[in-house]
């Protein structure tokens, strides 16, 4: 794609240039605009990072309580036509390629539900022989018995396929479009079907189109020019809100970090830059959950709860499988982990430690926030 | 709708135990209900509930957790003694889901209560009227004591008082929004003509505005957000039960006329006598 489509561009709020009292305009903006997130996310707002975070947590307080949602994903398969330069499971990374078995499923779903998970994300590569369409719906099936919460993160869909998964008992379709510049989007995707730019773009809304409830998305943070990225995500996602009135979203903010094959991102995003992107997307969009996963440092995880974060994966293995063996943990399993997982886990904690630190915050974690009634 | 002696349009006039605020078969003391999402711990939950003096409480079907009594709201507030509980549908998005959920929820929870919540848009959570309604009067013909949570519509209110419902629930402004009465002039409406309880449900952030609503002629309030986000909520729970008390009293007393004319010291109408 040469062009963005216009609903998306976020040209026009690039090169901007905001002064103190417009930042502070923008902190308490009644009706936010692109124009709030660009003074938001400037380096003038850096003196309001404070400000910033007191408005994210009192709004994060008014639209979701002293609350923290919680999910567990579950790697499916690391099968990858895929050549995305920074993913631990592209088909040029020499790592060994597992797929769960349908028995396999049961047991690691099994294992979630033991560990009190409600909700589950499933995840897969691309598109491949080995982990297609049919093995995600079986999988999805097998979830939907156990969780009343099931959604994933796969490969672009048709709007049919989406339907059936969504009759299959899935209420979510999570789907990063990584970059939306087009240019980087190129270079960073160098082959396989995600080299795709609009078969990706367009793949939430036909999940909403084909009954999914929820759509998530996210940039991943360090491939592009933050600022373009996370004013093109507000954009698809207000987008998103009047094409398709009835749905839920979620944004999440992941955050390239070194992957196996020893990727750089070239635009580093800091803590401190995560945090003014996380105040400000609470700031412009104060009813969307926001979501946080185990890339990041319980340090910064602890941190962000509660101060525009709502939502967050915990006890995560990004490798495949890896949760019925819990327990038989050793050496030789965290150094396959470290070869083999899709990214590196940085907060590491089991469950109980991290419900521990919710408290310890005055925050209560939820674990079931949906029901299987609403199916 | 005033407690104590009321006229009805036929005419025929009907005497309620004063004070009592009557939802189908059952009569409360409290006019607060409590909703129990957005607490920090079950612990302050439960605090502010007894601290509220509360009677009547409402839990989404989706919080019930019977598989982790950690995670489970259901539980601790069926412990409680004195308070009803009102399971609702929050999470549906059309009536087929609604009913669906509150079934489930009266199975699981023994309660003929139900707040009917709608609200096909996830994000600002804005009943749906149409859904509402068809939810609402199927459960009510079902034996269900219906409380549907709508907009402020005096068209809409009728309409499911004649449907069965045992109370209706216009909004105030958006849930969580803390917008207070912003749609008083219309829930003025709905007071006048109503023939079953109003009960202010979302938007009110604090104890001034559910007085207010109170002095309005409101039957009761119900308040979630404005004491779970409180700095603190137990003691926010006794605030807002000392405001809707307060307000209900002013009520029952009868507020002076309001009137912006000063009257005159020679009548305009002393040609008359």
């Amino acid at each position: 794609m040469k062009n963005l489509p216009i609903w998306l561009d976020p040209e026009p709020w690039l090169n901007r240039k905001f002064s103190p009292t417009e930042i502070q305009t923008a902190l308490g903006a009644e009706s936010p605009s692109e124009e709030t997130l660009a003074a938001l996310l400037s380096p003038a707002a850096v003196d309001f990072l404070e400000p910033m975070a007191a408005r994210a947590q009192a709004l994060t307080r008014r639209h979701f309580g002293r609350t923290v949602q919680l999910y567990v994903p579950l790697y499916l398969s690391s099968y990858c036509p895929g050549g995305c330069a920074y993913c631990g499971f592209a088909s040029d990374r020499n790592t060994a390629r597992h797929k769960l078995s349908l028995e396999q499923v049961e047991t690691e779903l099994a294992a979630l539900e033991k560990m009190g998970f409600e909700e589950i994300l499933l995840l897969t590569g691309e598109r491949t022989p080995e982990a297609d369409f049919d093995y995600v719906r079986d999988c999805v099936e097998r979830a939907a018995r156990r969780f009343h919460s099931v959604n994933i993160e796969m490969f672009p869909m048709s709007e049919t396929e989406y339907r059936e998964l969504a009759e299959a008992g899935c209420s979510g379709v999570t789907l990063y479009q990584e970059t939306y510049h087009p240019e980087t989007y190129a270079a960073m995707h160098r082959w396989g079907p995600k080299s795709d730019f609009s078969e990706r773009l367009e793949a939430p809304a036909r999940a909403l189109a084909g009954g999914q409830r929820f759509a998530g998305l996210g940039a991943l943070l360090g491939l592009s020019d933050p600022l373009f990225d996370c004013l093109a995500l507000y954009r698809h996602a207000r987008h998103l809100q009047k094409t398709h009135w009835q749905s839920g979203l979620t944004i999440s903010f992941p955050r390239i970090q070194r992957e196996a094959g020893d990727f750089t991102p070239p635009h580093p995003v800091s803590n401190s830059q995560l945090a003014q992107i996380v105040f400000a997307f609470r700031i412009v969009l104060p009813d969307v959950p926001l979501v946080l996963s185990t890339r990041e440092t319980p340090a910064l995880r602890d941190g962000l709860a509660g101060l525009g974060i709502n939502k967050m994966s915990v006890a995560s293995k990004t490798t495949v499988g890896g949760y019925a063996e819990e327990g038989s943990e050793d050496v030789s399993r965290r150094s396959r982990a470290k070869a083999e997982g899709q990214f590196d886990v940085s907060d590491a904690r089991g469950v109980e430690e991290f419900c521990a630190m919710l408290r310890s915050k005055n925050l209560e974690p939820v674990f079931k926030n949906w029901d299987a009634a609403y199916r | 709708m005033n407690s104590g002696i009321r006229e009805q349009e036929s005419g025929v006039r009907i005497q309620e135990t004063p004070d009592t605020l009557k939802l189908g078969n059952v009569e409360f003391k409290s006019r607060l209900i409590l909703g129990t999402g957005k607490f920090s711990d079950t612990e302050t939950m439960i605090k502010a509930i007894e601290a509220s003096g509360t009677e009547l409480v409402t839990v989404a079907l989706r919080r019930f957790n019977p598989k982790q009594p950690n995670d489970d709201l259901y539980r601790p507030l069926a412990q409680l003694k004195n308070v009803t509980l009102m399971p609702n549908t929050s999470g549906a998005m059309n009536a087929k889901e609604a009913v669906r959920a509150a079934q489930l929820g009266r199975e699981l929870s023994g309660s003929s209560f139900v707040k009917v919540e709608i609200h096909p848009n996830p994000h600002h959570l804005m009943p749906d009227p149409i859904e509402t309604y068809a939810a609402a009067k199927e459960l009510a013909a079902d034996g269900f004591i219906v409380l549907p949570y709508i907009p402020a519509d005096p068209v809409l209110a009728k309409k499911l008082e004649d449907a069965g419902c045992a109370a209706v629930m216009p909004l105030g402004a958006a849930i969580g929004s803390g917008g207070g009465l912003s749609t008083a002039d219309m829930l003025a409406l709905i007071i006048r003509d109503s023939n079953i309880p109003v009960i202010v449900d979302a938007g009110l952030r604090s104890p001034s505005e559910a007085a207010a609503a109170m002095e309005m002629g409101c039957d009761a309030v119900l308040v979630n957000s404005a004491i779970a986000a409180a700095e603190n909520p137990v003691a926010m729970a006794r605030a807002f039960a000392l405001g809707v008390e307060t307000g209900y009293a002013a009520h029952e007393a009868g507020l002076m006329p309001r009137s912006d004319i000063a009257v005159a010291t020679s009548p305009l109408t002393s040609f008359l006598k």
